[in-house]
């Protein structure tokens, strides 16, 4: 009658009750889940039904869900508590090991009487007695030893069993006095199980869950103490008035699995041990437990992740903290304070505090592509690395027909040197992926290590300008309006071509000489001409004295110095003079050289002429007016002293 | 009398307008609207009112007008105007008509030796021309002259009249430079010697310039004289002083010549320095004021007391023309600007002068290379009349009597248009 598995303290709901009607195999896989779990194998069943595999599936997993509820209702303390009594009370375990046997009688007997009281199946209840008394051999001898033996022999035994006690239970329920017929029909599979698989098991399990303390004050007030404290005890506890609850009379477990397989809300029904009872769990609180197996946060409407909301921010806040005004030292500058300012920044101006900038942020990689930005290397050594070319069209792995070479050029390239010839032949591939591994990619980076490695590291230096800057720019002809666009004023008289023009100092007078032998003076303003001089010869200079109204002349071997009437009366004057002086003076000079220059009087154009030796075609004064030069063709310039 | 009562669309459109003048009785027609074509011009116009003044008046002989709208001239046809000016044509429009300015007749040309470069007709009595042969001559009339001034030894750039009296001819003094450096004085009387023009001598030289005197100015009622010159300076002299420095200053007797008066010689009063280039022309208009244009490309006005160069102008309008064909209008007292208020650019060559009529506000007379004359109003940017009879360039050109327009060229020529109705 007694055999107790070695049931571990910890958390055990009465696990046995979804175990009804399991077969071996499952049996086995439900005790890996469960190792899983860390919890101890359930107790085996006896029931010899075979409820199809999904049943037994969802079974499993409301077993573990009720587990984890039940684990979630009943308080961690209570146990760590009973554990730390028990450790203490280990002497107590003897008592409860007769405990544990006299309740098991006891709840034989009730058995007992309860098959005896239910008129249609005396059978049953003396099959289900034989049956405890199998369990009871089996277990009583050595306890859990011998376990999956003796399940099996249950099992054999329990398949007809459970077919009479499905009767039974109907039987059961509709007699049932309580309002919970349900947990009635539980509590009788609880006591079918302990005879089976051990009533400390149920007991302790009972003891340690008690989940409606929330909802219902309890109706046992036993408190924290463990529950196998009552294994072997009649009642489970006391109720408020300090009455004994009597512990409820146990159904066989066929008639429990036959009211579980008619019930189709047997699924969500645990059993609440400490108050001996069913309870069956609400909708909510099975979507409670779902969301608890998908480790989530218990409520739905739970946010894990709520916008924060700063409750404490005063933007905006319409009236401050406080209303006190402005303390003075906010306003004034603090004294200390800029004392320490004055130090850092005589501190820094003398260079012992030193600002280092923020350290410049490296690119991470190296653009291969990219400009060259020798910016960032200012050494004077530093030479970029030559940029590779970037692939192009004909690299493709599938490129246009016209970058595939044809094989007469194929075999052209292998007649070329083989520094011409090109290193990359493209081809056609269906894909990408049928393209075969660069055979030269090896060599190539080589080569180009050999590369940068054997660069010449000199600078040339070039200037990067753009050429176009150089260029002056241009204005649009629109703003160079004043430039001469149209003749205004034309100085006619001339027979033949005007070949020479000089304008006088002052800008009043224009000359000009022509192949028709004569040289005009005209008014520049009005175009009127204002004296003639008929030379005979084609001019081929005349030119303004700078300083006095003085021509020069030069008209085929001869230069003319011609008296103008432009100018004042000293110039007048003084032209006279000096153009009267020469002639002696040139007289002398001819004596002594005359080879190459004649000054002679010219009377009629009223002037000196200078008469040469070959055509003079260019006559130049002196800035200053003093010196004139006269340039012959023929190799050697002579400068004619002019005095004045 | 409504406009445009839907007569049709192909009528031309109606405008209502009211003819006003500011002129006498016989110019004056009905006060009365009438509603006229829009597509009426300027000659349209004034064949209406010449209709108009003939219904009044059998014997009224035709007159060309000029019609006035908002102070603006009609130059081009009614309808056209009114949209380029934005005027309304609903309601009734005033048209102010005004006798055309444009010479009515020519009068014979005056023949000289030698081009004619300046000219002065502030006197009514006579005119005033400067000649490249040297001499200077006053003409009574249009080929009839009374007087030539003899005694420079180049020629003549500019003259001008002091103190010109309106009513006689009498006591003269008239004042010339010459490209000889030396500005002149001569006084004349009133000779009857038609067939025959007087030589007369100078009062008084000037000298004092180093170049040529390329204009001169004397300011009226006063004894001041001002001129311009190749040497870059504007000098001030005193044209009164021929009597009191006669005893400071005689002399000048050539043996060799004939016989010549006393001739005074007076220095600048003072020189006003600034232009960089030759002082193509003063204007003397206020008594405190020169203008000077120069050939540096700048007109600069002088405070004649201080002899500043002062650049705050005040007076009225400056008109100038240069080496270019554009005659140009400033507005001294305008501030912070200097770019002209008006341009004319009609002529085709060189302004070589130009004018203001000394009543007219509106009226300016200019010369020009190309050998034209012409009026200009301010009040439209055509110009009113071109004279061309001159075969050669226009050297110079002046106002006469008010209603004559004097002009003389390089074809020796002084024309002289009579009849130009300005006021």
């Amino acid at each position: 009658m007694k055999r107790a598995p070695p049931a571990p303290e910890s958390v055990i709901l009465s696990p046995e009750i979804f175990f009804f009607g399991m077969i071996d195999d499952w049996e086995a896989s439900a005790k890996k889940q469960l190792a899983l779990y860390r919890k101890p194998p359930p107790p085996v069943s006896k029931s010899s039904l075979r409820p199809n595999r999904s049943l037994k599936l969802r079974f499993l997993s409301l077993f573990s869900a009720a587990r984890q509820l039940l684990r979630l209702l009943s308080s961690s303390q209570t146990t760590k508590k009973m554990r730390s009594k028990r450790n203490l009370n280990g002497s107590d375990e003897k008592d409860l090991q007769k405990r544990k046997e006299s309740n098991l009688v006891e709840i034989e007997k009730r058995i007992e009487e309860a098959e005896t009281s239910s008129d249609d199946s005396p059978f049953v209840s003396d099959f289900e007695d034989s049956e405890n008394d199998d369990d009871e051999t089996l277990m009583g001898g050595e306890g859990s030893s011998d376990e999956s033996g003796s399940q099996e022999s249950d099992l054999s035994v329990s398949e007809d069993e459970d077919t009479f006690q499905s009767r039974y239970d109907d039987e059961d329920d509709d007699n049932a006095v309580s309002p919970h017929g349900d947990k009635a029909d539980e509590h009788d599979n609880d006591g079918v199980e302990d005879n089976t698989g051990g009533s400390d098991d149920s007991r302790e399990i009972v003891e340690e869950s008690d989940s409606s303390e929330d909802e219902v004050a309890p109706r046992n007030t036993i408190g924290d103490v463990p529950l196998k404290w009552y294994k072997d005890e009649e009642h489970i506890g006391y109720d408020l008035s300090g009455k004994k609850i009597k512990k409820k009379e146990k159904k066989s477990k066929l008639d429990s699995f036959l009211a579980r397989t008619d019930d189709a809300k047997s699924w969500r029904k645990i059993i609440d041990e400490y108050n001996d009872e069913e309870v069956e769990l609400t909708k909510e609180e099975i979507n409670l437990i779902r969301r608890m197996m998908d480790s989530k946060a218990p409520h739905a409407d739970f946010d894990p992740y709520p916008s924060y909301i700063d409750w404490f921010t005063w933007d905006g806040a319409k009236h401050p903290l406080s209303n006190a005004p402005e303390p003075k030292r906010r306003f004034i500058p603090s004294k200390w304070d800029a004392k320490k300012v004055v130090k850092y920044v005589r501190a820094i101006r003398n260079g012992q505090i030193k600002l280092d900038d923020k350290p410049k942020e490296e690119p991470k990689f190296y653009d291969l592509w990219g400009e060259a930005s020798s910016a960032d290397r200012q050494g004077l050594a530093y030479i970029p690395a030559p940029k590779p070319k970037l692939p192009g069209h004909e690299e493709s792995y599938n490129p246009s027909l016209e970058y595939i070479p044809t094989q007469e050029e194929i075999n052209a390239y292998q007649l070329m040197f083989e520094e011409d010839r090109p290193k990359f032949i493209p081809k056609q591939y269906t894909s990408l992926r049928s393209v075969p591994a660069y055979e030269k990619a090896v060599q190539e980076t080589f080569d180009r290590c050999l590369d940068l490695y054997l660069c010449p590291r000199v600078h040339k230096k070039r200037i990067n300008i753009d050429p176009e800057s150089l260029k002056p720019k241009l204005p649009s002809p629109r703003n160079l309006k004043p430039y001469p666009t149209t003749c205004y004023l034309e100085y006619r008289g001339h027979k033949g071509p005007v070949v020479t023009i000089s304008a006088e100092a002052t800008g009043q007078w224009l000359a000009s000489g022509s192949k028709d032998g004569t040289v005009r003076i005209w008014e520049v303003e009005t175009g009127r001409c204002l004296q003639i001089w008929d030379i005979g010869e084609p001019i081929n200079e005349v030119e303004w004295n700078p300083e006095l109204p003085i021509l020069a002349v030069a008209a085929g071997q001869d230069v003319f110095i011609l008296k103008t009437s432009c100018g004042s009366d000293e110039h007048q004057k003084k032209i006279e003079d000096l153009l009267h002086v020469q002639p002696q003076v040139e007289a002398d000079d001819s004596n002594t050289n005359e080879s190459i220059v004649n000054w002679l009087q010219d009377d009629t154009h009223g002037g000196i002429r200078l008469k040469h030796f070959k055509t003079v075609t260019k006559v130049e004064w002196h800035r200053k007016g003093d010196y004139l030069s006269t340039l012959m063709p023929s190799d050697i310039l002579f400068p004619a002293i002019y005095m004045q | 009398m409504g406009i445009d009562d839907g007569e049709g669309e192909g009528e031309a459109r109606q405008v209502q307008v009211r003819f006003v003048t500011k002129l006498q009785h016989p110019y004056k027609v009905q006060q009365a609207s009438i509603s006229i074509p829009a597509n009426l011009t300027r000659f349209g116009l004034s064949a209406l009112v010449n209709n108009l003044l003939f219904t009044a008046n059998v014997n009224w002989t035709t007159e060309p007008f000029d019609f006035l709208i908002d102070g603006e001239l009609v130059r081009m046809s009614l309808e056209e105007f009114l949209i380029a000016k934005g005027i309304s044509a609903e309601k009734v429009l005033e048209i102010e008509y005004i006798k055309a300015v444009a010479p009515r007749k020519q009068e014979e040309p005056s023949l000289h030796d030698d081009w004619v470069s300046a000219v002065d007709g502030s006197s009514d009595g006579y005119i005033l021309t400067g000649c490249y042969d040297g001499f200077g001559r006053i003409w009574k009339a249009g080929g009839v002259c009374t007087h030539v001034l003899d005694g420079h030894s180049g020629s003549l750039t500019s003259v001008c009249n002091l103190m010109p009296k309106v009513d006689s001819i009498a006591d003269q003094v008239v004042a010339t430079g010459s490209k000889d450096r030396t500005l002149r004085l001569w006084e004349f009387g009133e000779e009857d010697t038609i067939d025959q023009p007087k030589k007369i001598r100078s009062v008084k030289i000037l000298r004092g310039h180093t170049g040529a005197v390329q204009s001169i100015a004397g300011i009226p009622s006063s004894d001041m004289l001002c001129s311009g010159s190749w040497d870059c300076t504007i000098n001030l002299w005193n044209t009164s002083a021929t009597d009191t420095d006669d005893s400071v200053s005689v002399k000048k007797r050539k043996t060799g010549g004939q016989d010549e008066e006393a001739l005074s010689e007076g220095d600048a009063l003072t020189t006003l320095v600034g232009h960089t280039q030759c002082v193509s022309t003063v204007v003397w208009p206020q008594r405190e004021t020169i203008y000077s244009g120069s050939w540096d490309h700048s007109i600069r006005r002088w405070d004649v007391e201080t002899g500043k160069d002062s650049f705050n102008m005040s007076s009225a309008l400056i008109a100038a023309g240069g080496s270019d064909p554009v005659l140009r209008v400033w507005d001294p007292r305008k501030p912070g600007t200097l770019s002209p208020i008006f341009q004319f650019s009609s002529h085709n060559s060189w302004i070589s002068s130009c004018k203001w009529h000394n009543k007219s506000w509106y009226h300016l007379v200019s010369a020009s290379f190309d050998g034209k004359v012409m009026l200009w109003d301010l009040r439209t940017a055509w110009p009113l009349a071109v004279i061309d009879t001159h075969s050669d360039k226009v050297l110079c050109a002046d106002w006469w009597k008010g209603d004559s327009v004097i002009s003389g060229g390089a074809d020796s020529k002084l024309c002289i248009s009579s009849g130009v109705p300005v006021l």
